[in-house]
């Protein structure tokens, strides 16, 4: 996607709440911008590094307790403690990614997972976090769809930090010494890259990012309960689209968000939930099974392969 | 410049390295040469820090190297290519080499990093290979592949496990020029080794004899072919390089 592209989408998506736009689209909008953030998020150390969480509902989670509990003890809007939130996932994960990222491949899947539910399972049982009861907070008294539009904007500014921090990861230097990991970490070693330091700090700002995204949301909800905010359900929902769109690039996982949550709520709309599931489950797999490199290189090669428009060519090159 | 000070390894109870001391000179190619499970490969995972000795110590330009993580001690100035080439395979070949200037060299940015790897893929004679995938390189071009990344660590001391190893007479004979042009025009210091006998004593100034973990000679080409004991134990009885 070019830069022009990308600045226009992000012109009309920044304008979109105020040309009579209803609560209904901005709020597939909000979700859209959450998946994406999250798919996003999750690639830096998923895709680029090649480590497999399946635990990425921690982080969320933890973001999202973090702005519940300042709201409820202190009254400080999650808008303000959003980057706190980050800031308690990305402890976490300096905490939990030391021991975890000795492990590779399957093993490190499974106990990012199991980490997941045993956070899980403390936040049940902490009665300061509410427990099982969960915990309520109260919005301030706006209109339907103020609230809607602020949500908006909220979490579209939180889907362009992560998008650009992707970006910024994988067109960079780290970028290039992630890959090198993924490949062959002794090699990576034996050529100067800091193995450890590298896929500790990728799954840092990984969790962070997503702690982001788990403080905004857990304040839409107003309500949260464990069951939700460290649900496996969205671990395995990050790793899907950011498979689906296609995991070596920093945008093939916003590709991914869309078309899962653009797709689904179709599906959703149309043929009703329980089919809907089944559906979207059948052809998540067979989309990952026929194109193991996702969607976004098929786009690229079809796009590629298409005439250009000839007015395209001399602004292109005006831009280098 | 390398200094094997009494160097011990052992795996649980097998005893691999029996202190095993020897140095490298500065701009000298040395050949590391023994029968299989000698402990070659071993000795060059200790020198890098893949596997730390139980004993003994390595110097390298007065730096002691036990203790530090193999990335330090690359950038610390050594570079190594493995006996089973190991390129990043979902790597184009130019972001192979890259890695190797940004993380070794300390370089920052991705395109001059790419810059500076094309012109060491070309070093190597796979300028027909800039910017391919890995998949198109034959076992020789991926040998050389991890040569170029090696070289482009900015390294004094070039570490090569079997690199003629597989090839055929012809790019055998390709890469011993390259070894020479390495040392010759980079200056760099080569430890290599190497099965193919004819090879270390037409490349090598001094050569090392590892036996069971343990140095059984050492000294020039000439005189490690007349050694009797490497004759009986590794070379064979009748052995002539020129033959």
């Amino acid at each position: 996607m070019s830069r022009a592209v990308a600045a226009g989408l992000v012109v009309v998506l920044l304008l979109l709440p105020w040309v009579g736009t209803g609560e209904y689209p901005l709020a597939l909008l909000y979700s859209t911008f959450m998946y994406a953030a999250l798919a996003v998020a999750w690639n830096v150390i998923g895709g680029f590094a090649g480590y497999l969480s399946f635990g990425h509902a921690t982080f969320f989670g933890l973001g999202g307790y973090t702005t519940g509990l300042f709201l409820v003890r202190t009254g400080l809007s999650p808008f303000l403690t959003a980057p706190l939130g980050a800031a308690v996932a990305a402890g976490f994960a300096a905490l939990a990614g030391y021991p975890c990222l000795r492990l590779r491949g399957p093993y490190f899947a499974v106990v990012t997972m199991i980490l997941g539910l045993a956070v899980r399972a403390v936040i049940l049982n902490l009665p300061w976090t509410g427990a099982a009861e969960g915990l309520w907070m109260t919005l301030p008294p706006w209109e339907p769809l103020v609230a809607r539009r602020a949500f908006y904007y909220a979490m579209l500014a939180v889907a362009l930090v992560t998008a650009l921090a992707g970006r910024a990861v994988r067109l960079g230097k780290m970028g290039v010494g992630l890959e090198a990991i993924r490949e062959d970490e002794e090699a990576a070693q034996s050529i100067g890259v800091p193995v450890v330091r590298l896929k500790m700090s990728a799954l840092i700002l990984s969790a962070g990012l997503t702690g982001l995204v788990g403080g905004i949301y857990a304040y839409d909800r107003s309500y949260i309960h464990p069951d939700f905010m460290f649900d496996l359900h969205l671990s395995v929902l990050a790793v899907l689209m950011a498979l689906l769109g296609g995991r070596q690039s920093w945008a093939g996982p916003i590709l991914g968000a869309v078309v899962v949550r653009l797709v689904d709520e179709l599906l959703t709309v149309r043929v009703g939930t329980e089919a809907a599931r089944i559906i979207f489950g059948l052809g998540l797999a067979l989309v990952i099974v026929l194109l193991p490199d996702g969607l976004l290189p098929h786009l690229e090669r079809l796009r590629r392969r298409a005439p250009r428009p000839p007015a395209a060519v001399p602004a292109a090159e005006a831009r280098l | 410049m390398l200094r094997v000070g009494g160097v011990s390894k052992r795996f649980g109870g097998l005893v691999v390295l029996r202190s095993v001391s020897f140095q490298v000179d500065e701009g000298a190619i040395v050949g590391l040469i023994g029968p299989n499970g000698s402990g070659k490969t071993t000795m060059f995972n200790v020198i890098t820090g893949f596997h730390p000795p139980d004993a003994g110590d390595v110097v390298f330009m007065r730096r002691r190297l036990v203790g530090l993580p193999p990335f330090q001690i690359a950038r610390a100035g050594i570079a190594r290519t493995f006996q089973v080439v190991r390129p990043f395979v979902g790597l184009t070949t130019t972001d192979n080499v890259a890695a190797a200037v940004l993380y070794g060299r300390g370089v920052r940015h991705v395109r001059e990093a790419r810059a500076e790897a094309r012109h060491w893929l070309q070093y190597v004679g796979l300028a027909g290979a800039v910017d391919a995938p890995v998949s198109v390189l034959t076992l020789g071009g991926k040998k050389r592949l991890e040569l170029a990344r090696a070289l482009a660590t900015g390294p004094r001391l070039l570490l090569l496990d079997e690199v003629f190893a597989g090839l055929n007479p012809a790019e055998s004979e390709g890469a011993v020029a390259l070894v020479r042009r390495i040392r010759d025009e980079l200056g760099i210091t080569v430890l290599l080794v190497e099965h193919v006998i004819r090879i270390v004593m037409g490349l090598c100034e001094h050569v090392v004899v590892l036996g069971s973990g343990q140095v059984i000679a050492q000294g020039s080409p000439a005189a490690i072919q007349a050694d009797p004991q490497v004759r009986h134990i590794y070379l064979g009885e009748g052995f002539d390089a020129a033959g």
